[in-house]
């Protein structure tokens, strides 16, 4: 029997829809920029070493990345109440995709650092650089270029991982898939729908990460 | 009192001795090329002159900058840096500024000159190399013997009382060599204090004030190039100049 499908549900629910998607774009750039900042600082931190954040975050980023994302959103929400810090939903849903974003793009960036070839290291020594000015000037932004293409697939790994803030009645995209399901029962079309969204946020997520990037790297005239 | 000075200098990489005790006086304005086969130390030593190889015993003094074993802090390396200019073999610039850039980094984060003043040094120093027309080509965009004379440049705009020049045609396609040592001889002319590594034999013949053989980590022979070439006093220099032919 073939399956009629209806979309006639939709013009209902645009506004929520919308407001779906405009709650994970805002966990997806407070996140992404957070997260982003985090790494950079843990990047710092683990490649010197530098005491005592470099080992903390290597606590941190075998944590958080050996463990399920939901679960550590679980930890944030229901567990730190225990410890009387008590967040609300869209607080939790921040602090637990800046803190899993934070952790692989500590790694990601550190990777870019360390491809800093030595010369130009030397030649920023010999110039009489402190060493925070050599990360700062030399070092930060051609590691950042260097790796931006694999940060941008995190930020939209971590984007598409903020689905499971509906765990916690975050009110993103996929709480109100969810919600426009269980009211029309037409589970096939309202994930079909929702499906076509992720992927058009992940396109927009990665255009605007392209975008950002190419003012990191030095537009130039032709010769 | 000279301007460039070490005494009892020791470098060990592991168990290897590579600086046996170099004592080196270079006076202002003195053009001083170190020669020596490869593994000799030549490299080390003058790495060891502006602090980017440790040193395990001796000291080093730059125009009132001293470096010692035991007191070799991060502002110590930075004052003698201060003093010292380098120029690497492989050029070494920042590839994601521009030329202009690449200059003018150094006077502006080091040295907070305010970024109008240190943009007239860099236009001033690329023109002494050169290159005033290359300010906002990036390094990607420049010829080898270019680059180095961007480097050169950098390092200038420091105002080094000593510059260190490492094997910096070694890199250089040969129809290239001759610009960048062209500067070099300029700079000699102008009364820059030159400390050089280098295998242009006769570029170093030519311009240097004082030619070094260093040889199984201890500087072997040394004095004028002329007299030097003409008679050497020892096997070892006479049979590393034997081998250059």
């Amino acid at each position: 029997m073939a399956y009629h499908f209806d979309f006639t549900f939709v013009p209902d629910y645009a506004g929520m829809l919308a407001q779906g998607v405009a709650y994970t774009l805002g966990l997806t750039v407070v996140g992404g920029t957070l997260g982003i900042l985090i790494g950079i600082g843990g990047a710092v931190s683990r490649t010197w070493n530098v005491r005592p954040f470099g080992p903390l975050y290597g606590y941190y980023v075998e944590l958080f990345r050996n463990t399920p994302f939901l679960v550590q959103l679980f930890l944030i929400f229901f567990g730190l109440p225990s410890l009387g810090i008590k967040l609300a939903e869209w607080q939790a849903a921040i602090l637990a995709m800046v803190l899993n974003l934070g952790a692989y793009s500590t790694e990601i960036i550190r990777a870019g650092l360390q491809a800093t070839p030595r010369g130009q290291v030397e030649a920023a020594d010999s110039l009489a650089f402190t060493r925070w000015q050599v990360f700062l000037h030399v070092m930060l932004r051609p590691a950042l270029r260097k790796v931006w293409p694999a940060l941008s697939s995190q930020v939209v790994i971590t984007m598409l991982g903020s689905s499971v803030c509906s765990q916690i009645s975050a009110e993103e995209l996929t709480f109100v898939a969810n919600f426009i399901q269980s009211r029309n029962f037409r589970a096939f079309e309202t994930y079909f729908l929702t499906t076509a969204m992720y992927f058009g946020l992940a396109l927009l997520v990665r255009q605007a990460m392209h975008a950002i990037g190419r003012h990191l790297i030095v537009r130039r005239p032709s010769r | 009192m000279p301007l460039v000075s070490t005494n009892r200098l020791h470098k060990f990489f592991g168990t290897n001795h590579v600086l046996r005790g170099i004592k080196l006086d270079v006076e202002e304005g003195e053009v001083v090329t170190i020669v020596g086969r490869s593994g000799s130390g030549k490299s080390t030593l003058l790495r060891t002159l502006n602090g980017l190889e440790s040193i395990d015993d001796g000291v080093i003094e730059v125009d009132g900058a001293t470096l010692e074993v035991d007191r070799a802090d991060a502002s110590a390396l930075r004052n003698l840096r201060q003093k010292v200019g380098m120029v690497f073999q492989q050029f070494n610039l920042f590839p994601h500024l521009s030329a202009g850039q690449n200059v003018m980094l150094a006077p502006q984060v080091v040295k907070r000159t305010p970024k109008k003043e240190a943009e007239e040094i860099a236009r001033r120093m690329l023109e002494r190399v050169g290159l005033a027309e290359k300010f906002d080509a990036f390094p990607d965009q420049l010829s080898g013997g270019q680059q180095q004379r961007v480097a050169i440049a950098r390092a200038l705009a420091m105002s080094p009382r000593v510059l260190l020049c490492d094997e910096i045609t070694s890199a250089l396609d040969p129809e290239l060599v001759n610009e960048v040592l062209g500067v070099v001889r300029q700079l000699a002319g102008e009364g820059m204090t030159l400390i050089m590594v280098t295998h242009e034999m006769r570029f170093a013949r030519e311009v240097s004030d004082k030619l070094v053989f260093m040889h199984e980590g201890k500087i072997h022979e040394s004095g004028h190039p002329q007299a030097m070439f003409a008679k050497p006093a020892t096997a070892e220099f006479a049979s590393f100049i034997g081998s250059l032919n």
